[in-house]
């Protein structure tokens, strides 16, 4: 259980981006959650093509101009789709991409739990 | 009778994942170039290649049925190949075009019309990449055709040839 715990622990750890990369400032961020339409399967933030380099400066007048990731994250997807996003928006058409990890993860745990409570049980 | 629920929900548990990856396949997971096919050109404003002083904003105010925007450049081949049709378009239908000149050095925008000829009503600069972005273009050639609501009615990514220039046809008659 104590294993278990532990590696849960890590697991929200490592999905924790602050701590993953303490150095990384906002614009950054938002680059490496962008796909470069231009490359193969690169975020903005490891692309040096025109198209990548012309959308950083746009999406950097941007945040000088004081907006939201949000409302970046509107603009591009008004333009290009969600396709331009790695982590795709909360909706109807994503909730089984963003939920269903998580099901499969409850339904894990209480599988576990059931084994090792009542494997506890059946040995005392 | 424990073990026949057992075995049906994991038989109904494999179901659902049948179901949701085969769901997960058959949906569009590729970049779609035509998301803004449908939407009101976004407004942008630009220089004249020929006069930078003189400005234009589209989309455009002229009483046009049909317009066309090309998004182009002189160091680009494919613009090189798609450039007569451009040139048919404007000559056989009538059609204004607009051109975006893409990252371009002015004196080889100039020769490079000069020399294949010049099939637009107004060229203007796009000197950094962000006028081609507000319209959601990803880079030259590109070609997009707007009606008189200013809405995107057709958008071609990629050089134009005989088919594309036929479906242009098609759209603007």
């Amino acid at each position: 259980m104590k294993n278990l715990l532990f590696l849960l622990i890590i697991f929200f750890l490592y999905q924790q981006d602050s701590f993953a990369l303490p150095s990384q400032d906002r614009e950054v961020k938002i680059y490496k959650n962008i796909r470069c339409l231009a490359c193969q399967g690169q975020t903005l933030n490891d692309s040096n093509s025109d198209f990548a380099n012309d959308l950083k400066k746009v999406i950097k007048r941007k945040l000088d101009n004081n907006e939201t990731d949000q409302q970046i994250y509107s603009y591009l997807t008004a333009r290009y789709g969600d396709w331009i996003l790695f982590n795709p928006p909360v909706k109807q058409s994503t909730l089984l991409l963003w939920f269903f990890p998580v099901f499969i993860l409850v339904i894990g745990l209480l599988i576990l739990y059931k084994r090792t409570v009542f494997g506890k049980s059946k040995l005392s | 009778m424990k073990n026949k629920l057992k075995s049906t929900s994991i038989f109904l548990l494999f179901i659902s994942f049948f179901v949701i990856f085969y769901y997960a396949l058959q949906s569009d997971t590729k970049n779609n170039t035509q998301i803004m096919v449908g939407s009101k050109l976004p407004n942008i404003q630009l220089s004249s290649l020929f006069n930078p002083a003189q400005k234009i904003s589209l989309p455009s105010t002229e009483n046009e049925n049909f317009y066309l925007i090309n998004i182009w450049s002189s160091w680009c081949v494919p613009c090189r190949d798609e450039h007569p049709f451009l040139v048919k378009l404007k000559n056989d239908n009538q059609i204004k075009i607009f051109g975006i000149n893409y990252k371009d050095k002015t004196s080889n925008a100039l020769d490079f019309l000069s020399k294949l000829g010049d099939p637009f009503y107004y060229v203007g600069v796009d000197s950094d990449g962000s006028k081609s972005i507000e319209i959601g273009g990803y880079g030259v050639p590109e070609t997009y055709v707007i009606n008189s609501d200013g809405i995107i009615v057709f958008k071609h990514v990629g050089p134009i040839n005989i088919t594309t220039y036929e479906k242009i046809v098609a759209v603007i008659k």
